[in-house]
């Protein structure tokens, strides 16, 4: 679905991601994780022509996202609220998304009442604008206007951060479900190793712009990754 | 006075991505700063003579102090329009230990740095010197320049003031028009007469010297109202927004006009329910009665032609120049996200374009009264309407390009002063000196009728040609997206 190819990003001859080869193949919840600098959003950021790469080059779907604009058809995308059009309602921005989308009024609706619950009665039929939301329910417009019309990558940037328990348990259902029914493949970081364990159908450390781990999900993933991440305990002297 | 404060500003100034690149900016800003200067150090040298020319049966140090009322009520006004306003970004200032006067506090004695409390003196010194001091004791002049000291900075904290609670309530600043025009009359047609009274309380002055301590009541009482609304304001809760209902206007309706229209209801939304764009809008209206100002006939002296090209370009072209130097700006804080989507930059630019063009024509039909004061501004507009969106747009999607700084319309108004100092009105200036000096090149061959005629062929050319010049700019931008994301992240 997605290959990448000798990617490097720099900054000042400061190389920030280094990923020589790398395919995510269709149908993956492929899961990021890495401190902060690690590349993350880098690594999205180029997958989505939002920066030029210094080397290298993202084929979506076989095609080179810095040549065409085609990716954007079948690519939907959350990374921070800097997506969200402030001065709109909920309703106003899911309208004009599904614009761009080639959604129906109707179809719209259909859509956005699958995500009732996740909404928890706080999103629609507010008269209120996103950027007078709450920072979770913000990130809760967002996410969900990345999954109008059904695209086949979905790309989502600590959708975790910001939002509640509840709210936490239920983005991890609704990404799987997601994923099951439409064959979506869903490209996604956090810091928050449980959720993205338990999300993920693959998991990739980066740390310094380089992929030290790339591992398919099994039963001790979790433990992997939390002692990749614990620090080293001195042992006891006495 | 806490110097850290002073310290945190001068990083906050140099290192903002935008300082440095914005030279051209700063040195335009510099010639007006040096061209104001200068006209009022030859008008400071002037006024002695002009006045006992004019006025020989007066004693003009008393004729110069009835006319200071209006020359503070035009400072007042200019001052809302030019001066800026002091910030600092207090937020993270609340948790340290620092109390909230002390802020407020800086922020009125920073303000004080200001052109605009320099520039007085070019034109009150000479004053002084050649006209008060030579008919006055040593005591007296101090006394006088004293007061008219006092009162240049009582009006500057007034603007202040004024300029923050307009920033929360945007009719304040016509509710001030309609006030000083109210005043004026009321002089003009000598119910009371203000400005002689000021004139007269500055005659005594040079009579009693000690008086002019009672003037330090003004610039007092002025700051203690800033210090209160400023301590008032300094609040988490309203840095963030007031959760409120909002009026949620329905544009539904253009929804009909297909993809275009879908931006255009974006455009509308974006206009209305934002301050700073909301004030563009307003200004446009304002702007409308313009013509009242400079349109006026004197019998025997008629208007020189380049006021008409002015009138032209302000009143017609008003919108699309004051909305369109930000454009795409405006849309800076998610940039990013527009160009993740699936959308034409061709029919981003286009929706621009056209909304444009109907608040033009509607601004070239609504301004046809003025027909009755000069029958020739049915074309000359015309002319005008043409050349503004054949020319003038292309014009600013090509600055647009280049634009560097992110427009930052999710804070609430209260404390977001961004965009309201003297810098944004130097990006039109080419929007009016080229038509001018266009209509000037033409006029040699062609004469005065032939050269609307050329502006306005030159306008309809750009006007046939738009679909081309879209193209062109929709690819120019699309090879530019890179760098408006980085340069709206920067900033």
């Amino acid at each position: 679905m997605i290959q990448i190819q000798h990617l490097i990003k720099a900054y000042n001859k400061e190389i920030v991601l280094n990923i020589p080869e790398l395919t995510i193949r269709q149908g993956e919840i492929f899961g990021l994780v890495g401190n902060n600098g690690a590349g993350k959003t880098t690594l999205f950021n180029l997958i989505l022509d939002l920066i030029t790469a210094s080397k290298g080059e993202v084929i979506s779907k076989g095609i080179r996202v810095r040549e065409s604009e085609d990716w954007k058809d079948f690519t939907g995308a959350f990374i921070d609220e800097t997506f969200l059009i402030g001065y709109l309602t909920a309703e106003e921005y899911f309208g004009f998304i599904a614009g761009l989308r080639r959604l129906t009024k109707a179809e719209t609706t259909a859509f956005l009442e699958k995500y009732t619950d996740f909404f928890n009665g706080e999103i629609l039929g507010k008269k209120k604008f996103i950027r007078d939301f709450s920072k979770g329910n913000q990130k809760k417009v967002g996410i969900v206007a990345a999954l109008m019309g059904k695209p086949e990558i979905v790309v989502l940037d600590e959708p975790f951060a910001n939002l509640d328990p509840s709210s936490q348990y239920k983005l991890r259902k609704l990404i799987k479900d997601f994923a099951a029914e439409n064959g979506t493949t869903f490209l996604i970081s956090d810091h928050t190793l449980d959720n993205i364990a338990d999300v993920s159908t693959r998991l990739i450390i980066l740390e310094k712009g380089h992929i030290v781990r790339d591992v398919p999900k099994t039963e001790t993933t979790l433990q992997e990754i939390e002692a990749f991440f614990k620090p080293v305990v001195e042992a006891d002297v006495f | 006075m806490n110097p850290t404060l002073f310290t945190l500003a001068w990083r906050e100034t140099i290192r903002s991505a935008y300082w440095g690149k914005s030279l051209a900016t700063n040195i335009g800003l510099g010639f007006l700063a040096l061209y104001f200067s200068a006209s009022f150090l030859v008008l400071g040298f002037a006024i002695p003579e002009i006045l006992t020319k004019d006025f020989p049966d007066t004693d003009p140090v008393s004729k110069f102090n009835s006319i200071l009322l209006a020359y503070l009520g035009i400072d007042l006004i200019v001052r809302q329009l030019m001066q800026k306003l002091p910030t600092v970004s207090f937020k993270p200032l609340l948790l340290q230990n620092i109390r909230r006067r002390t802020i407020a506090d800086y922020l009125m004695i920073r303000s004080v740095f200001n052109f605009f409390n320099v520039l007085p003196f070019f034109l009150l010194i000479p004053v002084t010197i050649k006209l008060v001091a030579e008919t006055h004791s040593g005591t007296a002049t101090a006394a006088w320049f004293l007061s008219l000291l006092i009162l240049i900075f009582s009006n500057h904290f007034l603007a202040i003031y004024l300029k923050w609670r307009f920033n929360e309530a945007e009719y304040g600043f016509f509710i001030l028009l309609a006030a000083l025009a109210g005043l004026f009359a009321v002089n003009h047609f000598g119910i009371i007469d203000l400005s002689g009274g000021l004139g007269k309380l500055l005659d005594w002055v040079l009579v009693n010297p000690a008086l002019s301590i009672g003037f330090l009541l003004l610039p007092v009482l002025f700051y203690l109202l800033n210090v209160q609304f400023l301590l008032s304001r300094m609040f988490v809760n309203l840095v963030s927004g007031k959760q409120k209902a909002e009026q949620v206007r329905d544009y539904s309706w253009l929804d009909k006009l297909g993809e275009t229209g879908r931006f255009i209801a974006l455009e509308l939304r974006l206009i209305w329910r934002n301050k700073r764009p909301r004030s563009v809008a307003m200004m446009t209206v304002l702007m409308l009665a313009y013509g009242l100002l400079i349109y006026r006939t004197e019998p025997g002296k008629p208007a020189p032609e380049f006021i008409f090209i002015l009138g032209g370009i302000i009143i017609v072209g008003m919108f699309s120049i004051s909305y369109g130097q930000f454009f795409p700006a405006w849309h800076s804080n998610y940039f990013s996200m527009l160009m993740c989507q699936r959308l034409k930059m061709k029919q981003f630019l286009q929706s621009f374009y056209m909304l444009v063009t109907v608040v033009s024509v509607a601004c070239y039909f609504l301004s046809l009264p003025y027909a009755f004061i000069h029958t020739k501004i049915i074309y000359t507009h015309l002319s005008m309407l043409f050349y503004n969106l054949g020319v003038n747009i292309p014009l600013l999607f090509f600055i647009g390009l280049y634009s560097k700084k992110r427009l930052d319309l999710n804070q609430s108004s209260v404390m977001n002063y961004q965009g309201v100092g003297a810098a944004q009105w130097l990006v039109g200036l080419p929007m009016f000196l080229i038509p001018i000096g266009l209509f000037y090149l033409f006029k040699l061959p062609f004469g005065i009728v032939g050269a609307y005629a050329a502006l306005g062929v030159l306008g309809l050319t750009g006007i046939l040609l738009h679909p081309v010049i879209i193209r062109f700019f929709a690819r120019k931008y699309l090879k530019q997206k890179h760098q408006l994301i980085k340069n709206y992240k920067n900033s």
